[in-house]
């Protein structure tokens, strides 16, 4: 293992940006934190987790994948070589099952084209997380065991440097970084990783429901409940992590010229699963709603979890953002306090 | 085109050769390959489905309604329905137009061969159907009795019309005709729902394997009748209509249950969907 100074941080970043493009936690406008192309005005370390997640950095809400050029489809792909610099384990959990997904049966050249060469620091999650952080319930953080290239732990003053892939050897090769005894970093480790893991706290209502749903299912009018109060603003789908439904349209410039874009959706619309005959079936937000939860806390089988318990990863921003509070922590808890 | 094609989301040009009218809003679109190959290596197989992409207005899934023993032309079934079909609907012969694919998992042919067949088809159902249909005729020797039960809502709605007709002359295949309401009483065969058909045809449920393809409502209606004549469920398959947005199992828009009917289906054994909900 290693270590790095914290004051060392913005020179390696810098470094890192000369032939990467270095995403990192960017403060914004009311205090939003956002992972955004790094500048150093804007970098913070101060920061729990960011606002949508930084998934936008391998699968951006909107991109072109082709250009149209009389009438000749020519492909758009983004081979950037990206360095994300500072996702949580949450994050990161899901950046791999999202990458298994992308990959799966049919390769979606777009998103591999970012992936491929995308490097990895994830900054583990010594405190203070957010109140509505749930990764010990759903085994996706507050460290990463597995899948990043390197992974930082908050010391006060200093970096502890976990490696985890070649590529990480070599982002942590420069004299910046310092070599530590293995033992002794463990030792330094193990009590923040404890204590880190015994204050976020545990929601058991989400592995209740997991277990209902897969058991017995919910009846259609507990969901009705939520889709009664569900504001159709697909938010929820936006903030998300492991959401990578897409809608596909054109844009024309002139006849025969343009972009064909594709850009983020969400299965909360009403329009998502609505057929050209007119036919729906998905016809109420109360099963729209379902099929959110059914999609995060009852099919794995889509997505290979790496580790997780779900494909939620316990990240909390639906809570944190759904205007009406349908976030998984309140719908867990409604669906198993609940006589039904 | 097929496994070549690295980027599963490009389509490729093709050239309408010929539309056929059907009914009302509905037109039989024959095509051409651009530079006039056959469609013996786009390897489409009955029951899967492309996605037809009219630059300026998008992309739309639509099934492949010809057979691939008839590589000469590929032929997609459309009802004019919206942004992408309208625009179809304007073009005629020698018009240029994009699609991809083939995408989704077709009628089970090879587990199809050496039995008996019963094809249940209701509305535009047809339209995909028509594939195994034809795909069936064109090599009647590897398959065994064959009935086709067909039923639409009145006599001006019958898709096919003349291919229909034209099985009067065949004996090697059995077929039922339906249409709901015929009010001007010009329509000779079955008049009522298509699961009245049932009570006409002589049936055997031993050896043969039933293949349905309609809306949601004749699905439910017709499963019963299969049911209550003693069909082993895994003798019934049935293609499902979803939004099918990219074809490739990553937009989400087709999703049923842990599935994706794009890549898993269109067409599923009724076993494999009948404990998810929101299937039929
Ligand atoms: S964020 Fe809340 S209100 Fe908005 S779509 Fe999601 S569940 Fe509905
Ligand atoms: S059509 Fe996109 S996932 Fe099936």
């Amino acid at each position: 293992m290693k270590k790095i100074a914290k004051h060392n941080i913005i020179a390696v970043l810098k470094a890192w940006a000369k032939d990467h493009t270095v995403i990192a936690p960017q403060r914004k406008d009311h205090d939003e934190i956002a992972f955004d192309t790094f500048d150093e005005a804007s970098f913070t370390l101060e920061y729990t987790k960011s606002s949508v997640s930084p998934k936008q950095a391998l699968f951006p809400q909107n991109e072109v994948i082709f250009r149209i050029e009389d009438g000749t489809y020519r492909q758009v792909t983004d081979e950037k070589k990206r360095l994300l610099f500072g996702i949580r384990p949450c994050d990161m959990k899901a950046l791999l099952q999202s990458r298994d997904f992308m990959s799966k049966d049919f390769k979606d050249v777009y998103y591999e084209a970012r992936a491929q060469g995308a490097a990895t620091v994830v900054m583990a999650c010594a405190g203070p997380q957010s109140p509505t952080c749930f990764c010990t319930t759903t085994r996706s953080g507050p460290w990463s065991d597995a899948g990043y290239d390197l992974q930082l732990t908050d010391l006060g003053d200093s970096f502890l440097v976990e490696i985890g892939s070649a590529k990480g050897e070599a982002l942590a090769s420069s004299e910046l970084f310092s070599p530590i005894d293995d033992a002794e970093a463990g030792r330094l480790l193990a009590p923040l990783r404890k204590e880190a893991e015994e204050r976020i706290p545990l929601v058991p209502q989400v592995l209740e429901v997991m277990e209902k749903l897969k058991l017995s299912g919910v009846p259609d009018d507990a969901w009705e409940y939520f889709g009664n109060k569900c504001i159709n603003c697909g938010g929820c789908s936006f903030v998300c992590p492991t959401c990578t439904c897409f809608n596909i349209f054109d844009r024309v410039v002139s006849e025969g010229n343009g972009e064909r874009i594709r850009s983020w959706d969400s299965c909360l619309y009403a329009g998502f699963t609505k057929e050209a005959s007119g036919h729906n079936p998905r016809g109420t937000q109360g099963l729209r709603i379902k099929r959110r939860h059914e999609h995060k806390l009852l099919y794995h089988n889509d997505r290979k979890t790496h580790g997780a318990v779900s494909t939620c990863v316990g990240c909390g921003r639906c809570s944190d953002y759904c205007p009406v509070h349908i976030g998984t922590i309140e719908v867990a808890k409604h669906l198993t306090e609940k006589k039904s | 085109m097929g496994d070549s094609c690295t980027n599963k989301y490009e389509p490729f040009p093709v050239v309408i050769s010929r539309t056929l009218p059907q009914i009302g809003e509905h037109r039989l679109f024959q095509l051409k390959i651009e530079d006039g190959r056959s469609w013996e290596e786009f390897g489409h197989q009955p029951g899967q489905f492309v996605e037809v992409s009219i630059f300026g207005k998008g992309e739309a899934p639509i099934s492949i309604s010809s057979p691939p023993t008839r590589p000469d032309y590929l032929e997609i079934c459309v009802r004019k329905t919206g942004k992408i079909t309208d625009a179809l609907f304007e073009m005629g012969k020698g018009s240029r137009l994009h699609i991809r694919g083939p995408y989704g998992r077709g009628f089970p042919v090879d587990e199809l061969k050496g039995h008996k067949l019963l094809l249940v088809a209701g509305g535009l159902g047809l339209a995909p159907l028509r594939s195994l249909l034809l795909y069936v005729l064109d090599r009647r020797e590897e398959f065994k009795d064959l009935i086709l039960m067909y039923g639409t809502n009145n006599p001006d709605n019958v898709l096919f019309k003349y291919e229909l007709l034209s099985f009067f002359d065949r004996d090697d295949i059995k077929y039922y005709y339906s249409v709901d309401r015929d009010q001007e009483g010009i329509w000779k065969q079955y008049v009522g729902l298509v699961t009245g058909l049932f009570d006409h045809a002589t049936l055997s449920v031993e050896d043969t394997k039933a293949v349905l393809c309609g809306p949601p409502i004749m699905y439910r209606f017709v499963m019963e009748k299969l049911l209550k004549l003693g069909f082993p469920k895994d003798n019934i398959y049935m293609s499902l209509e979803r939004m099918m947005k990219c074809g490739v199992g990553k937009c989400g828009h087709c999703a049923i249950g842990e599935k994706y009917c794009c890549i898993d289906g269109p067409v599923f054994n009724y076993t494999e969907v009948e404990h998810i909900k929101e299937a039929i």
